[in-house]
């Protein structure tokens, strides 16, 4: 869907910088030249909405790549008494335990964030007051799964 | 009052640099905006948009401390010094706090912003009852100010692809008017590729800044939902008192 | 095994798998608050159920097809240029595609 207007704002093709925009091609755009774009994350204000979708999106990453380990613990573990026994005694290991914790802390930061996405998703909890609530209680209540988790191990 | 101001001359500058000022103020200068011009006339060289002064035309948006936010509405004694003032995140920089806005109107045009109906007009108006007219609340008031899209994460890394929240907003305005006759062509304009809509990651960044206290974020819920077929609401979308920058 | 979602789509399928995985691990938790598992031939025994493999494949399925949803959310906001973002995505749904197989293995192993 275009309009008559669209004719005249042909602008480049992304080029792959994601910072500046390079000077596109044609007689009124060659006045747009190199111009600097302000994006410094450390200047800009991010609400606490903003904290849980970042962690959201951070703890999916976690998430992705603990899985090939988990499905190969989960398949040593079902392979014999002596898989299972190995499975068991990893957790006594320190960089276990510290991984643990930080797996336990991005699964409940990204189902607790999940669950407040398919809530909004379906209009439960979207006007603003009530999503920064449900923020603040996802991202305080994923450190303190955490905490509760690392008690557990020590 | 000490202030912080993003300055960049193309002409002069390889890249912007922030420029202090201390401005007395008087009783007078209830408003960022107020401030700004004083310090135009302290400085000639300094330019920003700014037009109506009462935060209905969107001219002065730009990131004050950090948020994004109307010059003219937002009130000088909230405000942390020394405010820093910079323009718009993500857009370019054409001069100081003047940022190029092609980008974000391509993709309001984009979503076709009028309505589609080929029907013979009738004698009057086209009809609408009171409730099809409340479904138009909280999204006819956008002032395209373009605070929302600057501060949108996912249009930051996107700009010519995901239409933005602005756009978006705009979108639900013609989706839910009765009005309209074109409803499907444009809720699968939007479905037709994972960037247009999609890319909203429901961060609510949108309603945070929107100095009219909108959310676009609840608008493409509103429209994916009906992309999807699900439920059909019933009113507006909610509209909150406005966060003004601290 | 690379399937091409539009928009809504890959929106549907990230929420129904995220639902099916929500309510698996409440399973789960009730499962092990129930009966915890303390020895192989136990644990081992309850997985191999019919049943209770079943869940575990449906639950494996649910899972890589969300990665793969989320996975390329992720690439789509930050990879470029095309070509690379292409070959990113690709390398992820290879990576995937392995993990089902391997998971189907280890299943089917257990029925043996």
């Amino acid at each position: 869907m275009t309009s008559p207007s669209d004719q005249r704002l042909t602008d480049a093709a992304d080029d792959g910088s994601g910072r500046e925009r390079p000077a596109p091609a044609g007689a009124a755009a060659a006045i747009r030249l190199r111009r600097p774009i302000f994006l410094d994350l450390m200047r800009i204000q991010i609400p606490v909405g903003a904290l849980t979708s970042i962690g959201h999106r951070i703890s999916g990453v976690v998430l992705a790549a603990s899985v090939p380990m988990a499905v190969y613990l989960f398949g040593l573990s079902l392979r014999d008494a002596a898989g299972f026994a190995e499975v068991a005694g990893l957790f006594g290991r320190l960089a276990y335990k510290a991984a643990a914790v930080i797996v336990v802390w991005a699964l409940a930061h990204h189902i607790l964030g999940g669950v407040r996405h398919l809530l909004t998703d379906f209009d439960v909890g979207s006007p603003l007051r009530a999503a920064r609530r449900s923020a603040w209680f996802v991202n305080l209540a994923g450190v303190v799964v955490a905490l509760l988790a690392a008690m557990v191990l020590w | 009052m000490k202030l912080s101001i993003s300055r960049y001359n193309p002409d002069r500058d390889k890249e912007p640099y922030l420029q202090d000022y201390e401005i007395e103020l008087v009783p007078t200068d209830h408003m960022l905006l107020d401030v700004l011009l004083r310090v135009k006339a302290q400085d000639n060289t300094l330019s920003f948009r700014r037009s109506c002064r009462e935060g209905v035309c969107g001219s002065d948006a730009m990131n004050i401390n950090g948020r994004n936010g109307l010059a003219c509405i937002t009130r000088t004694s909230e405000l942390r010094e020394p405010v820093v003032i910079r323009p718009l995140p993500g857009f370019p920089i054409v001069r100081d706090l003047f940022v190029d806005m092609t980008q974000f109107f391509k993709q309001y045009y984009s979503i076709t912003p009028y309505l589609v109906n080929s029907e013979p007009p009738p004698e009057k108006e086209r009809l609408q009852s009171p409730a099809e007219r409340d479904k138009l609340n909280g999204a006819y008031e956008c002032i395209l100010c373009a605070c929302c899209s600057s501060q949108c994460p996912s249009y930051w890394w996107n700009p010519d692809k995901f239409v933005g929240p602005a756009g978006l907003i705009q979108a639900y305005r013609f989706i839910f008017d009765s009005r309209d006759r074109a409803t499907q062509q444009r809720l699968d304009d939007l479905d037709n590729d994972p960037y247009r809509l999609f890319r909203c990651r429901t961060i609510m960044n949108c309603a945070e800044v929107c100095p009219k206290g909108l959310e676009p974020v609840h608008a493409i819920e509103r429209i994916r939902l009906k992309i999807a077929g699900v439920t059909e609401h019933v009113g507006g979308l909610d509209v909150h008192p406005p966060i003004s920058p601290k | 095994m690379r399937i091409r979602f539009t928009g809504l789509k890959a929106w549907w399928v990230q929420r129904v798998s995220a639902i099916y995985m929500l309510l698996f691990v409440l399973f789960l938790l009730y499962s092990f608050g129930l009966h915890p598992v303390h020895a192989h031939p136990q644990w081992r025994g309850w997985v191999a159920q019919p049943g209770v493999s079943a869940t575990f494949l449906i639950f494996f399925a649910a899972l890589l097809a969300h990665m793969w949803v989320g996975l390329r959310d992720v690439l789509l906001d930050y990879a470029r240029p095309a070509g690379l973002r292409r070959l990113l995505l690709v390398a992820v749904a290879a990576g995937l595609f392995g993990m089902a197989v391997w998971l189907l293995v280890i299943l089917s192993r257990l029925q043996a």
